[in-house]
């Protein structure tokens, strides 16, 4: 990794925030003591149960919330800066939009806070509304969308000024599966194109395909963190793929590895996990997508588009 | 540039997003609706229905002007907060203040959209009230029927419109209705100011009563007080706590003078909560116009000095909290 790709995007220290009460007594220590580390291009997971501080943190990040303790770097400035919250897309939790405005109204609103001109303004809020499969419903009020609807549409709004740092609060919530799936390649193709993402999760599933490293939280505090790969490896077992053998050669393996090594050893097939038997099926279904769901390829290019990549 | 270009589609989304709830067509389609049946719903037969409709329409412009400012504060930050989409916002470049003072303009603008129909309505009311008439060879109470019907049919085609264009091209009711209102209260100024009350051709606009404009701008000018009232207000706590503050304020406020006002010489109490309260009496000036006279320049610049200082206090109050508030 070159310079530029190792450089740090976010610094926490010992990040704390304790709600208080109408009276400012404590009322509850929504995170305690957090350290955290974010490097260029990395996909980042906060994980946890419920009320284990995710979506508060990563208010803290955006300066929406004032930390109780700590302090916070964030492309190296304050979360306060106008000018860092320039370079930042944010999708919340709940997809909070204008329930009475369209979605061509959301994003040319989003994009003159941006200050983008009339012009850029019009191309970026047409492209997203393609990509992000809502041309059907571009006229429709966003408080009539469903919640796979309101979460593209709020994804669309985050990708609107191509950030260079990308906080997203459970952005698969809401989605089916090919929508999830579709948001997850589209977070690895950003990613590689050097955006830094951090993201909130309670499925593990989608925190697995994607994240280089995760942050487990719980009750507030960090409980474990790094890469899948250090934080998943078992050192108890080793897994063995060969091609598919047939009762002959399976029991040939199994005599090899217990007359050879003298250990207990079991064969079973390989399988997909459901995501992914799933998401072959519908692509199989369907030889053009009819469900209105967008092109992660088109995003990509669009954001090449807009870096001038 | 950057700056001004923000608040300018702050405040724009604002106001849009008030007008488009039901909540706020309701305030306005009552509050107008009434005010036109006023002179078919007083039956007073002794030449004095122009000042009980003139009373009655100002009295129900600041009444309801009072919930539609209250409403609109409360939406514009206590429910965007509570929703989410304040912190949506705040995410991008904007600034709190900025976020904050934007919004207040977006209400004003909502406040003096309802004025304005409230207004013209006024003028309209009064014109159609009975009064004794000697001209055209008539002679004795003539009531303007023809603009009454044409300001209820205004009322009624914007629904209308607004309907139409709701279901044929999913168009918002709530805010098409308003626009259309508006356009049609100007329009029905424009032909009743082409006549007279027997129906006469007369120069433009002589036949209405001008000096009714002063006594709305006083009351607007409240309704922005108000408004900057509520925002502050919203900085702190909810929707609900906000509007019942706000109805108690104008209650006390109204009753100022009685209350406090004649106790100020002798008790610091008195004096202290007479100053502090906003006094809505000040922008209440019916009487002077029922007693014939005119509302003075000089009382209005006063006036609109004493809500621009009272508003601007609240609302550096109102920015210094709501940098401090946990979004």
């Amino acid at each position: 990794m070159d310079q530029a790709t190792n450089s740090t995007v976010l610094e926490v220290v010992q990040l704390t925030k304790v709600f208080r009460d109408f009276w400012r007594r404590p009322r509850v220590t929504a995170v305690d003591g957090l350290d955290l580390s974010v490097r260029r291009g990395e996909i980042v997971g906060l994980l946890g149960p419920n009320g284990s501080g995710k979506s508060t943190t990563i208010k803290m990040l955006l300066g929406l919330l004032h930390p109780t303790e700590g302090s916070i770097s964030i492309l190296g400035g304050r979360p306060a800066d106008v000018a860092v919250r320039k370079r930042i897309g944010y999708l919340p939790e709940d997809s909070t939009l204008y329930r009475y405005l369209t979605p061509r109204e959301t994003l040319m609103f989003y994009g003159r806070l941006f200050d983008l001109s009339v012009a850029e303004r019009r191309q970026r809020t047409a492209e997203l509304i393609e990509m992000t499969g809502l041309s059907a419903a571009v006229d429709r009020a966003v408080g009539e969308f469903s919640k796979g609807m309101a979460r593209r549409l709020g994804l669309a709004q985050a990708l609107l000024n191509a950030p260079d740092l990308l906080v997203l609060d459970e952005p698969t919530s809401g989605l089916d599966p090919m929508g999830c799936r579709q948001v997850k390649d589209l977070l690895r193709a950003l990613a590689d194109r050097g955006t830094t993402i951090l993201l909130t999760s309670h499925l593990l599933a989608d925190v697995e395909h994607i994240c280089d490293r995760v942050v487990i939280m719980y009750d507030g505090r960090p409980r474990a963190a790094g890469t899948l790969q250090n934080l998943l490896e078992t050192e108890e077992r080793m897994t063995v793929n060969v091609p598919t053998l047939d009762a002959a050669g399976t029991k040939r393996l199994l005599d090899l590895l217990r007359k050879e090594l003298d250990c207990e050893a079991d064969v079973s097939r390989a399988s997909m996990n459901l995501e992914e038997f799933f998401v072959s099926v519908v692509k199989e279904a369907k030889a053009t997508d009819a469900s209105g769901h967008g092109d992660d390829s088109q995003i990509a290019a669009f954001l090449c588009k807009v870096r001038g990549g | 540039m950057a700056r001004f270009r923000q608040a300018v589609a702050l405040a724009g989304l604002t106001a849009l997003e008030v007008l488009r709830q039901p909540v706020c067509l309701l305030l306005f389609l009552i509050s107008i609706t009434l005010t036109a049946l006023l002179p078919f719903l007083i039956l007073h037969r002794f030449g004095e229905d122009g000042k009980l409709v003139r009373d009655s329409a100002f009295a129900l412009h600041a009444v309801f002007g009072i919930f539609v400012a209250g409403y609109a504060a409360t939406t514009a930050l206590s429910r965007e907060m509570e929703g989410g989409t304040a912190a949506a916002v705040l995410s991008k470049p904007v600034s709190r203040d900025l976020f904050f003072l934007a919004k207040f303009v977006g209400v004003v603008g909502v406040v003096a959209i309802f004025s304005l129909c409230s207004g013209l309505t006024a003028l309209l009311v009064e014109r159609v009230a009975e009064k004794f008439v000697m001209s055209g060879g008539m002679v004795g109470y003539l009531s303007d029927n023809q603009t009454g019907g044409l300001l209820l049919l205004a009322i009624l085609a914007s629904c209308l419109v607004g309907a139409y264009a709701n279901y044929k091209r999913q168009r918002p009711f709530g805010s098409i209705t308003v626009t259309t209102l508006l356009a049609g209260l100007v329009l029905c100024i424009l032909v009743a100011g082409c006549f007279d009350r027997a129906g006469q051709w007369a120069p433009f606009a002589s036949r209405l009563n001008w000096r009714l404009v002063p006594v709305s701008l006083l009351i607007t000018m409240a309704l922005v007080l108000m408004s900057a009232f509520a925002m502050a207000l919203s900085t702190v706590v909810g929707t609900v706590p906000t509007l019942t503050v706000c109805s108690a304020v104008f209650m006390l406020g109204l009753m100022s003078d009685y209350l406090f006002g004649r106790h100020a010489a002798e008790s610091l109490w008195a004096r202290t909560l007479y100053s502090i309260l906003p006094n809505w009496q000040h922008f209440w000036v019916c009487d002077q116009l029922n007693a014939g006279g005119q509302v003075a320049g000089t009382y209005m610049g006063l006036a609109t000095l004493y809500a621009a200082v009272y508003s601007a206090a609240l609302l550096c109050l109102g920015v210094v909290v709501f940098r401090q508030r946990d979004v």
